[in-house]
């Protein structure tokens, strides 16, 4: 915001053009103090995800019958639980739950939302009214009550269908509910989180479409494959990057929420959303247990709006003065 | 000399103004002098970008942030406009100096029906009743010859078209009889058939009422019909300021001559035709060393390139003056 | 605009249908036999007693055809007829009508406020362009808008704790001139106010910039009459439009607040049902939502023509 680089001369090459429009907007995102710090954190976030697990003394399933409920220590960076577990490590395994879930979550979102946006935009017609038919009504429902009565009710006849298979095939694979959860939570999930994408690929595919170079390529006969994929997507990647980070961190806190609500990634895998809700019954005692899962949630999904406010600064320089 | 005897009613003298660009503030009008005499029409010509609607927004307080005067007087009937407060200057606009912009889609409030904007000079100038001024609103729309009059008051913008909205906009510039009136290519915006009518209009109305007119353009053609005097800018300077016979008969400055897309009558140095100007004018904070035009000119001599020409008389007359090494000796030869 | 009006409620009224029947689908299909889940829960073997179960479910029309039960529940619907809680056996909606109250309230305070805070600041910081205040402004409102309620909501309780050790913990509903609202209403409002205050700061900035403002600076305007009658009526179009969403956020944050602060409305008895799979609940709050947001959607859609008008201009 406060530094500003010098546009590339208008005569520069196509290429040149492309690639300092990239350089150009990293380097207004160097300069915005909040979008790095976001950025900073969300580093630490992923390696705390990858490597965090091997660096605790302790595991998040351990039990200390004799360390129960300490409040932060030496030995216990931020205490433990009611049943002796380690906080931090807690915490930690949290971040990997919370980031797997959120990436695959905004990877089947966007997936959905790209094709289905892509399809509106360059069919056009009925099948594009049906489509943003289809968008704005999912966008208009409260979407955490959509998720909620989509697990809720597949939930059933899922656990039905994998006692099913377990009986007929006896693979044990058929008895980790673990693979129901995720299943369940990753498709409501993504199904209340796609028409954000799905419409930002359409309005870009809308507006390209009638440039002239797109209209040259038709007219050379190009197949419609090939003209999205060379002309349509690189102009819809910069917004989709901002949609998608903005969309990283709500999928972060949708995970928590579901957790929190008791109908996301079942324990004993911590997620923050659970220990949020657990630390809530016994906060007055043992403020620390509410403290840190809620501090860390904040902390990142925090992060995610910086860095996602950041690039829209440094992707959509038109959108400032 | 005689014409000099009525006092200006405008007198800008060495006027500059400032923009904040990404490489820092940068000129954009340096050394303007210019003036308007009561009831004369002057035309202000040059290509966009070069300081021309920035000048007139300037002296009346309307830059946009990132813009301010940074030198010079605005004299208006005897006060300094450029020293007034702001509650001052709001008398001014509106009242003494009536405004047309250029869009006349994107000039008025969408949401405000026309009437509700049509009186509000009325309302903050001569603070009328809000009926005294719709009655007048309506006498305004008849003056500016729009069918239906007052009838057309509740319409909103988007109910009128362009060359209607641009009537009412002349409406609006003259509702508490201005004595001058700005208008910033108010023709720009519209098709060429409706842009005759406005011109017509304007040209009918100056005579019934007597007030002086800026009319700023781009295009010299255009005026020729309705202004008495005419500056020609070029970044951010005036480069030839003549009577508007004079310069049709005798443009002198290269960009001028360009400006009016007509061969040089006498073949400058190299002789070479001048059909169109090509290139593009420096950026502000970008002006080369000598002449700011030299790097488009064809006609363009060494001393062009390390020296900055200044206005001056050209040989024969003292009201044509051009800021041209080669306009100068040019016309000398022809003398010769 | 008669037709504009007509044009808008066709295309409103098949949305809400479709999802609703979306909805009674995943219930009808998904949550299992509604006859098993009631007699599951039932003392003593009814649920493996078939001629019984059979019996019940010819009496309660659950051996009609999927879009036969949709009408009837809908029917039901219509008259106020929910079904009964399996966790209570009450019926639906006394619990829903007990709870509804209460959430409405809130909700209506929390607009409120919004209104009252957002806007001057989102006016604010766009007049303080890049200044500090406005940094500060946009930043904070991003931070607000980024932290969930069941985050806000205990940590402010910590803090208040921490801060006064002696107050009274801000739990349950003693109406809303209770001190208790307080704390809630804040953290029901924050996502709210983040999202208006941005929005506004965004509109003011580019209002300002169109030609029509230096049109009426040049008419001679006063400032303040310019900015009321040229820059705050066309800002308030794309604030309005926001409405929609504001519902949504202050629905999904009713869940959390509600939970956390013990306010029996809407939101808690949500997590209740959630938490004892009470399907009936459920389906009954999750259509209370749908149609509040949905109905929000259409009147912001009714308001249109009358803050822009452009708009609505096909049926003059």
């Amino acid at each position: 915001m406060a530094v500003e680089t010098l546009a590339a001369p208008a005569s520069a090459a196509d290429i040149e053009k492309h690639a300092s429009l990239w350089s150009d907007a990293w380097h207004r995102l160097l300069a915005n103090r909040l979008a790095m710090v976001g950025l900073a954190v969300i580093v630490l976030l992923i390696l705390v995800a990858i490597f965090g697990p091997w660096m605790t003394p302790y595991d998040f399933l351990s039990q200390d019958l004799n360390a129960r409920n300490e409040l932060p220590n030496a030995a216990h960076w931020l205490g433990t639980d009611e049943l002796g577990r380690d906080v931090l490590a807690r915490v930690i395994y949290g971040a990997r739950t919370a980031l797997i879930v959120s990436l695959i979550v905004t990877a089947i979102a966007v997936a959905i939302g790209v094709t289905l946006g892509a399809i509106a935009g360059y069919a056009g017609g009925p099948l594009d009214s049906a489509i943003m038919w289809l968008t704005d009504m999912t966008m208009s429902v409260p979407n955490l009550l959509l998720a909620v009565v989509i697990n809720a009710s597949l939930k059933p006849p899922l656990t039905a269908w994998m006692d099913r298979m377990y009986q007929a095939t006896l693979n044990p694979i058929w008895r980790n509910s673990l693979i129901v959860d995720f299943v369940l939570v990753f498709g409501a999930m993504a199904l209340v989180s796609w028409p954000a994408y799905c419409r930002l690929v359409r309005a870009q595919v809308l507006s390209v479409r009638s440039r002239n170079y797109v209209t040259a390529a038709r007219a050379l006969g190009l197949p419609t494959r090939v003209i999205l994929m060379r002309y349509i997507v690189p102009n819809a990647i910069g917004p989709l990057i901002v949609a998608v980070s903005a969309g990283l961190g709500a999928a972060m806190v949708l995970e928590s929420a579901f957790s929190f609500l008791g109908v996301g990634v079942n324990p004993p895998a911590p997620s923050w959303g659970n220990m949020i809700s657990d630390g809530l019954r016994v906060w007055r005692t043992y403020p620390h247990l509410l403290a840190a899962p809620a501090a860390v949630l904040g902390i990142a999904t925090i992060a995610f709006s910086f860095l996602g406010d950041g690039l829209n600064d440094a992707l959509n320089p038109k959108g400032r003065k | 000399m005689s014409s000099m005897a009525k006092a200006p009613l405008l007198e800008v003298k060495d006027l500059a103004i400032e923009v904040s660009t990404r490489r820092g503030p940068a000129k954009v009008v340096e050394h303007l002098n210019f003036m308007v005499k009561p009831g004369e029409a002057l035309g202000v010509v040059g290509e966009s970008g070069c300081g021309k609607s920035i000048t007139m927004l300037g002296m009346m307080g309307l830059l946009p942030p990132g813009a301010r005067v940074v030198d010079g007087t605005a004299t208006l009937e005897g006060r300094d406009l450029l020293k007034l407060s702001n509650r001052e200057l709001r008398k001014v606009r509106g009242g003494q100096v009536g405004f047309v912009f250029q869009d006349p889609m994107t000039s008025f409030n969408p949401v405000m029906t026309i009437g509700d904007q049509l009186i509000e000079p009325l309302l903050y100038h001569r603070a009328m009743s809000k009926a005294d001024a719709w009655k007048r609103a309506g006498e305004l729309m008849r003056l500016v010859g729009i069918p239906g009059g007052e009838k057309r008051l509740s319409d909103y913008p988007h109910q009128l078209s362009g060359g209607m909205r641009q009537r009412v906009m002349i409406a609006m510039g003259l509702a508490c009889d201005p004595s001058l009136l700005i208008a910033d290519e108010p023709t720009t915006a519209l098709d060429v058939t409706i842009q005759a009518q406005i011109l017509d209009l304007v040209k009918d109305l100056r005579a019934r009422l007597g007030m002086a007119v800026v009319w700023i353009t781009h295009d010299l053609a255009l005026v020729s019909g309705l202004v008495d005097r005419i500056i020609v800018l070029y970044a951010g300077r005036i480069v030839e300021e003549a009577d508007v016979d004079d310069l049709y008969k005798r443009p002198s400055h290269p960009y001028t001559i360009g400006l009016l897309g007509s061969l040089p009558r006498l073949h400058g140095p190299e002789g070479r035709r001048l059909a169109s100007i090509g290139g593009t004018p420096p950026e502000p904070g970008r002006r080369p060393k000598g002449c700011a035009f030299a790097p488009r000119c064809s006609m363009k001599i060494a001393r062009c390139e390390t020296e900055e020409p200044q206005l001056a008389p050209l040989p024969g007359s003292t009201r044509h003056r051009a800021a041209c090494w080669v306009a100068g000796t040019v016309s000398v030869e022809a003398a010769a | 605009m008669l037709r504009y009006i007509a044009t808008r409620i066709l295309i409103w009224i098949p949305s809400v249908v479709v999802l609703l029947l979306a909805i009674y689908a995943l219930a009808f299909y998904g949550a299992g036999d509604p006859i098993k889940l009631i007699f599951l829960r039932a003392p003593g073997d009814v649920a493996f007693d078939p001629v019984r179960i059979e019996a019940i479910r010819e009496q309660a029309g659950l051996n009609q055809p999927f879009l036969v039960q949709f009408a009837n529940y809908i029917w039901k619907v219509l008259h106020g007829n929910f079904g009964n809680s399996l966790l209570s056996g009450r019926p639906v909606w006394k619990t829903v009508a007990a709870a509804a109250p209460i959430s409405f309230q809130i909700g209506l305070l929390a607009i409120l406020l919004t209104a009252i805070v957002a806007i001057p600041l989102g006016v604010l910081a766009a007049l303080k362009q890049n200044s500090r205040l406005d940094y500060l402004i946009v930043s904070v409102s991003l931070f607000l808008w980024a932290i969930p309620a069941y985050v806000a909501g205990p940590l402010l309780m910590v803090l208040l704790i921490a801060i006064l050790p002696g107050a009274d913990i801000p739990y349950g509903w003693g109406g809303i001139f209770d001190p208790r609202i307080v704390l809630p209403l804040l953290v029901l409002s924050f996502q709210p106010i983040a999202l208006i205050t941005r929005q506004t700061r965004a509109a003011v900035i580019e209002i300002m910039s169109e030609d029509f403002v230096r049109t009426a600076r040049a008419k001679g305007v006063p400032e303040l009459v310019v900015a009321f009658k040229h820059i705050m009526r066309p800002v308030l179009t794309p604030v309005v439009t926001q409405l929609g969403l504001i519902m949504i956020t202050l629905v999904n944050g009713a869940i959390f607040v509600e939970y956390v602060f013990g306010l029996p409305g809407l939101g808690r008895l949500t997590v209740q049902a959630i938490l004892h799979n009470d399907y009936p609940i459920i389906l009954a709050v999750t259509l209370i939502g749908v149609t509040v947001a949905m109905a929000t959607n259409l009147i912001v859609d009714l308001l249109y023509p009358i803050l822009d008008p452009r708009a609505g201009q096909g049926g003059r």
